[in-house]
């Protein structure tokens, strides 16, 4: 469906940033224009002060750009007032942190379900969810523990449950694996990887990990805040 | 998929600020104590001072001149017995006291006839201020008939009969049945003298009542000094002293005529004992002045509290925007926050500032407990401070310091609010913490 297809793309055009850091000015971002189709596991890969994680913040309404202009869906950001980008990440964006950044004064449960709660879905429906999300990444039993009695692995795993639950139409990963052993990346990949192929869900990861660039099916490499170069591997 | 109302995001913010406050127990523990203890005392110590002011002004209207005085227009400047009322001024005055609307809210008449005069005995002469009553009714009116030490008040039927202050018993070497001559200015502008005898004395505890005040049955008084019908002064007791203002009105009102004609003048016990009124204004300020300081306190706390705990969680406020919070309900968590800590604390607060007032309202707080037997005695404009203070419980009263605790705990998170709604999102979520 082009149309559905175009309401869940990104675009950026020409998109940059630039902070001031006391007197000196840092350009983090610097003219990308970049397409991420509906659907696609793709990577933004570079170096620490590549601009990655600087983009993946300005695709997901964190920030906003110095110049140029960026789409989710057919919603361009950059001029979009608080609420309205508010409402956007609540409703068609996930995030996924290196730092997992549950909320501390919520159980593994009530963080995964607390952009649907703000979303308005009902609680059998929120319950159903996050329990066949749970059943999924092996955290059953484990609902009720605040993050503060959950392993790395097990806090990243909520933080993608919590990313996909709420069914937005992008999910933004940055470094997701950085704080995980190889093995919890992996099932953590496998888990993003199936929840991509299953239903449809756009994945962009600021990476990187090789693990993870391995796994994606596109990887834009990027360079001192531009586009480096692009790959789609086998 | 199901558009959020705003009553779930309500919810959603106030369970987060609920939790939030639970976090960290200890802090919000310290905070609260202070919180509660500091409601309870205001509402504790305002009961006192509302208390305080309303026991000086009973005393002083009961043992001056009223509530309400109708008087002439030069008496109080005077006290000269040619500036009375006439015996029509006070015909109308009780009349108008008697009128429906007035008689239920007033709860004690005095008329008095005053005059500065002499008294002597055997043992010399000494300057006094004789008062002429009716016995009964100035006894439901004073409580000067309460401080007898000897003897006893004047009765209805009795004729040459004294109730002397025990100062100026000490000074003209009286005994209880003793005679003392009274000598004074008569309506005629002669001298006259009256022989009197001491049937009762009484300690006020104010050197310049015991000292100088006599009473006398009124009727003996008007004979000796050839005033009839006519009195000094009308002095009138109400209930509540909210009510001085309506009555003065209605007084005014009724007595029109002799007031305008410059016969009589209608004051409210503010104008008549100016000192007195002085008093409680500058205590109600002192109070008013600690009551400012203890919120300035209070309100550094809630400050304090709120602000170290939204410095503390750049990161979580980061987070709950990028998960669809709008940096305005990110500000409303906080917000939240510094007001559920504030309400909870001031309920607790005023609950145990109504029970310490409770606690005291049978026996009274006893002063001389604090300030020893300084405060035994005091006489602060002409009245005798009670080292007994019974407090005052008023729900007007309460509802106001909740209401200024409340407006408190807005005041002082708006500030930590306003913090939290302005976060860098991006770099909130690089803070360490």
């Amino acid at each position: 469906m082009p149309s559905e297809d175009t309401r869940r793309a990104v675009r950026t055009e020409n998109l940059s940033k630039i902070y001031r850091q006391e007197a000196e000015e840092v350009q983090a971002v610097r003219d990308v224009s970049l397409t991420i189709q509906p659907g696609e596991f793709a990577a933004l890969a570079g170096p620490s002060g590549s601009g990655k994680t600087t983009l993946l913040n300005l695709i997901g309404g964190l920030t906003r750009p110095t110049h140029g202009q960026v789409w989710v869906g057919d919603q361009e950001l950059s001029e979009l007032p608080n609420r309205a980008l508010a409402r956007l990440r609540l409703d068609q964006v996930g995030f996924v942190f290196q730092a997992y950044n549950l909320l501390p004064v919520l159980t593994a449960r009530e963080n995964a379900e607390f952009p649907m709660l703000l979303q308005g879905v009902s609680a059998p429906e929120r319950t159903r969810r996050v329990d066949e999300l749970f059943a999924r990444t092996g955290m059953e039993g484990l609902e009720d523990r605040r993050p503060g009695k959950l392993s790395g692995g097990q806090q990243q795993r909520v933080a993608v449950v919590r990313a996909v639950a709420s069914r937005p139409a992008l999910v933004l990963a940055d470094e997701p694996t950085a704080n995980l052993d190889s093995a919890s990346s992996d099932a953590l990949l496998d888990l993003m990887d199936d929840l991509n192929r299953e239903l449809g869900v756009t994945f962009v990861f600021a990476t990187h990990d090789a693990r993870v660039m391995d796994r994606c099916r596109r990887l834009v490499r990027m360079m001192d805040g531009g586009v480096d170069s692009e790959e789609t591997p086998a | 998929m199901t558009r959020p109302d705003s009553s779930s995001h309500i919810g959603v913010i106030l369970a987060l600020a609920l939790r939030n406050l639970r976090r960290q127990v200890r802090r919000t523990a310290l905070t609260a104590t202070a919180l509660i203890l500091g409601a309870g005392l205001l509402v504790f110590s305002n009961a006192i001072g509302d208390g305080t002011h309303e026991q000086w002004i009973d005393d002083g209207v009961r043992n001056g001149s009223g509530h309400v005085t109708i008087e002439h227009p030069a008496f109080r400047m005077s006290q000269k017995l040619e500036d009375r009322l006439g015996a029509e001024v006070r015909a109308a005055t009780v009349a108008a006291l008697a009128t429906e609307g007035l008689v239920d809210r007033v709860t004690g008449v005095s008329e008095q006839l005053t005059i500065s005069g002499m008294a002597s005995s055997a043992a010399g002469a000494r300057p006094a201020q004789i008062l002429g009553v009716n016995p009964e009714a100035e006894a439901a009116f004073t409580t000067i008939d309460e401080q007898v030490i000897e003897g006893r008040y004047l009765k209805s039927d009795d004729r040459l009969a004294a109730y002397v202050g025990v100062g100026l018993m000490d000074q003209l070497d009286l005994r209880l049945g003793s005679r003392l001559v009274l000598t004074g200015q008569d309506a005629e502008q002669e001298i006259a003298g009256q022989l009197v005898r001491v049937v009762g004395v009484f300690r006020n505890g104010a050197p310049s009542v015991d000292q100088r005040v006599i009473h006398i049955p009124l009727g003996i008084a008007a004979e000796w000094l050839g005033t009839g019908d006519d009195v000094s002064n009308i002095a009138v007791m109400v209930a509540d002293s909210t009510e001085v203002s309506g009555l003065v009105s209605r007084l005014r009102e009724a007595l029109a005529g002799p007031v305008d004609a410059g016969l009589a003048t209608v004051l409210g016990w503010r104008e008549a004992m100016p000192a007195l009124a002085a008093m409680v204004v500058v205590d109600e300020y002192g109070n008013y002045f600690v009551f400012g300081i203890l919120f300035i306190i209070i309100g550094f706390g809630i400050v304090n509290t709120v602000l170290m705990s939204v410095l503390h969680r750049q990161r979580e406020f980061g987070v709950l925007q990028a998960l669809g919070l709008t940096p305005r309900q990110t500000g409303a968590v906080v917000f939240a926050e510094g007001l559920l800590l504030t309400a909870v604390s001031t309920l607790v607060g005023v609950g145990l500032g109504v029970g310490m007032t409770w606690y005291f309202f049978g026996d009274g707080l006893d002063m001389t407990a604090l300030a020893g037997d300084a405060m035994a005695n005091v006489d602060l404009a002409g009245v005798v401070m009670d080292p007994i203070v019974v407090p005052m419980f008023s729900v007007v009263r309460t509802v106001q310091m909740l209401g200024w605790m409340m407006l408190l705990g807005v005041l002082a998170s708006v500030y930590p609010a306003v913090r939290a709604t302005r976060i860098d999102v991006c770099e909130s979520m690089k803070f360490d913490r």
